[in-house]
This record gives structure tokens, C-alpha cells and sequence, in this order.
């Protein structure tokens, strides 16, 4: 089995692409690379280019936002099976939260630039693709929100309705 | 002018639509109707089923998160031009925020399982649909984050 049909076949086992056809998978493993983080290692920092996403393997990592002379805000803890990584989808294309691994973590990376250039062309693919990403960034949403409702209730805050 | 070609116009000329085909448009104007809502008014509330999607015409309308004992929040204010709705898109297909209304605002409801049954068998339909709403998601996604950072801002623990 060469790297690919081997990448091919991590891709197909991951839950962002259950129910891909084996075909697809193989076509976008071309644009994947497995990759190993240690503890505490950053994966992307804030404002850094969003070049590519993660399909995390094995291992936890924590969505943070760095706030000048305060701890940082935990936004999430993703788990194995999760996607991370939103912001290669739209302008200015740069990360939104800092990503650290909680533990020793691996993840398959998947380049943007490669990824594009195949479901460019491929409307078929590209739903396929963004029918995924729809529900992940729903999760992400709502996991924010989240933190809205527990950092307002800590500072009991109420705001003006106007 | 009847009300279909009217309600066809005023898709074509929305900019979520405006780069869509003549063809495109026509389908999705088979799931439209005009909507109107005064002052004051929730469009849906946090929970409620969503089925459907919105485009502002006139109006603005603001999007609020309930905190328990406390007001809501405002997480965000759209107005004309802006589109109002993604959760008909993600099961459980529910609301996940109160819209309500802040000035006497018309909108343009695109009913969702009517849109479903046509881009079931059109890839193309369910390309251009869903290629435009992951900016809108994106956008409430940078909104509450802002908003986060915003409430964490806040002094804790005022007594």
C-alpha cells in the first residue's frame, strides 16, 4: 500500500468523512500529511496564516484566545474524531484562536492550496465538503456561545437591551 | 407586476443571490414568500424549529442569547441586506438564538424543506446555497467571539 492509498484510508476512518466514497478519499489524501504534536506544543497561533485543517486522530486540543495580562479564554477542548481549524474557509484566511495540544496529539493536516484545486471543478466534491464543515462550525458557534453564557453569569454582567 | 415576479426580483437583486444563474434564482423563488414584523416582535425564539432562512429587505433585527436570571445579550444586529438564519442547515435544526425585531422590518422567508427537495438532486443547487452560508456562519462565529472577549473584559464579581 503506498503513502497515499495509506492516507487515503486514515481519511476514510475518520469521522469528518464518514460515508465519503473511497474515490474521494483517495483523490484528497494527496493533499494530506499525517503530523505528531507533543504536549503543550501550539499547533497554529492566532493570526497566523489558515493554510490547512486538522482531522485529529489521537489526543485533545485546546481552543484558547490569548487576552493581554489575563489567562487565556478556553473557547474548547476538542477529542479525537473532531475537526480543527475554520478559518482557511474564509477571508482574511488567517486563525482566530490559538490551538495547543492538551496531550501528545496526531492529527492528518489537510493543505488548503491542494484542496482547493481539486473541488474547484467538482461542485459534487466541494458540497460534499462543505455539508461537513456546515455542522462543525455550528459546534463552534455554539460552543462560544457557550463560554458567553458562563463568563456572563461569572461577571453578572447584565447588559442595556436597547 | 405579479407577486412571484416581484418576489423573483428581489432575490435576483439580494447579493446572497446576485451571482447565481437566471435558473438557480427561479427555483429558489419557488420557496420564497415576504414576510413583515413590527417592532418588537421575535422572528423565532432560541429552540424553536428552524425551518426556514431569511433575507432582510428593510429593518434590522437583533440576535440575543439568553442568560439565565439575567437580560439577554445582544450578540450581534443585522440589518438590510444581511441574512438572518443557518440552523435549518445543522440537525437538530433548531434556533440557536432569539432574533428579535428592533424597527418595522421586511424580510423574504425561504422555506428550508421546500429548498431541501430541490437541491436533493442538484449538486450544483446545494454548492451555491452552501458555499454562501459558510461567510454568514463565519461571521456570527467572529461576532461571538468578539463578544466573548467583551464579556471577559468585564470586571468580575460586581457585588
Amino acid at each position: 500500500m503506498g503513502p497515499n492509498e495509506e492516507l487515503g484510508r486514515l481519511l476514510g476512518e475518520h469521522r469528518f468523512f464518514e460515508g465519503m466514497n473511497s474515490g474521494s478519499c483517495d483523490r484528497l489524501s494527496e493533499c494530506a500529511t499525517l503530523e505528531q504534536f507533543k504536549t503543550g506544543q501550539y499547533i497554529f497561533r492566532e493570526g497566523s496564516a489558515a493554510d490547512r485543517f486538522y482531522l485529529i486522530r489521537h489526543g485533545s486540543v485546546v481552543l484558547e484566545i490569548h487576552v493581554p495580562g489575563r489567562d487565556p479564554i478556553v473557547v474548547d477542548t476538542l477529542q479525537a474524531g473532531e475537526v480543527l481549524g475554520l478559518s482557511w474557509l474564509v477571508s482574511p484566511y488567517r486563525w482566530a484562536y490559538d490551538a495547543r495540544a492538551d496531550q501528545a496529539t496526531e492529527a492528518i493536516s489537510l493543505e488548503v492550496t491542494c484542496l482547493r484545486s481539486k473541488y474547484d471543478n467538482d461542485p459534487a466534491l466541494a458540497s460534499e465538503l462543505f455539508k461537513r464543515y456546515i455542522p462543525v462550525m455550528a459546534d463552534r458557534l455554539a460552543a462560544t456561545r457557550r463560554r458567553i453564557i458562563d463568563k456572563a453569569k461569572e461577571s453578572r454582567l447584565t447588559r442595556e437591551v436597547k | 407586476m405579479d407577486q412571484r415576479e416581484e418576489l423573483e426580483r428581489l432575490l435576483c437583486e439580494h447579493p446572497f443571490f446576485r451571482s447565481m444563474s437566471p435558473e438557480l434564482q427561479r427555483e429558489i423563488a419557488d420557496c420564497a414568500r415576504s414576510e413583515r414584523y413590527n417592532a418588537g416582535e421575535y422572528i423565532h425564539r432560541e429552540g424553536e424549529p428552524a425551518d426556514r432562512f431569511y433575507l432582510i429587505r428593510h429593518g434590522s433585527v437583533a440576535q440575543e442569547l439568553r442568560i439565565p436570571e439575567q437580560e439577554s445579550i445582544i450578540i450581534q444586529t443585522l440589518h438590510e441586506g444581511d441574512i438572518l438564519g443557518w440552523s435549518w442547515l445543522v440537525p437538530p435544526y433548531r434556533w440557536t438564538a432569539d432574533a428579535r425585531v428592533m424597527q418595522l422590518t421586511r424580510l423574504i422567508a425561504l422555506d428550508a424543506r421546500c429548498l431541501r427537495g430541490k437541491y436533493a438532486d442538484d449538486p450544483q443547487l446545494a454548492y451555491e446555497l452552501l458555499k454562501r452560508f459558510i461567510p454568514i456562519i463565519a461571521n456570527r462565529l467572529e461576532a461571538s467571539r468578539l463578544q466573548l472577549i467583551d464579556v471577559y473584559g468585564e470586571p468580575r464579581h460586581r457585588k
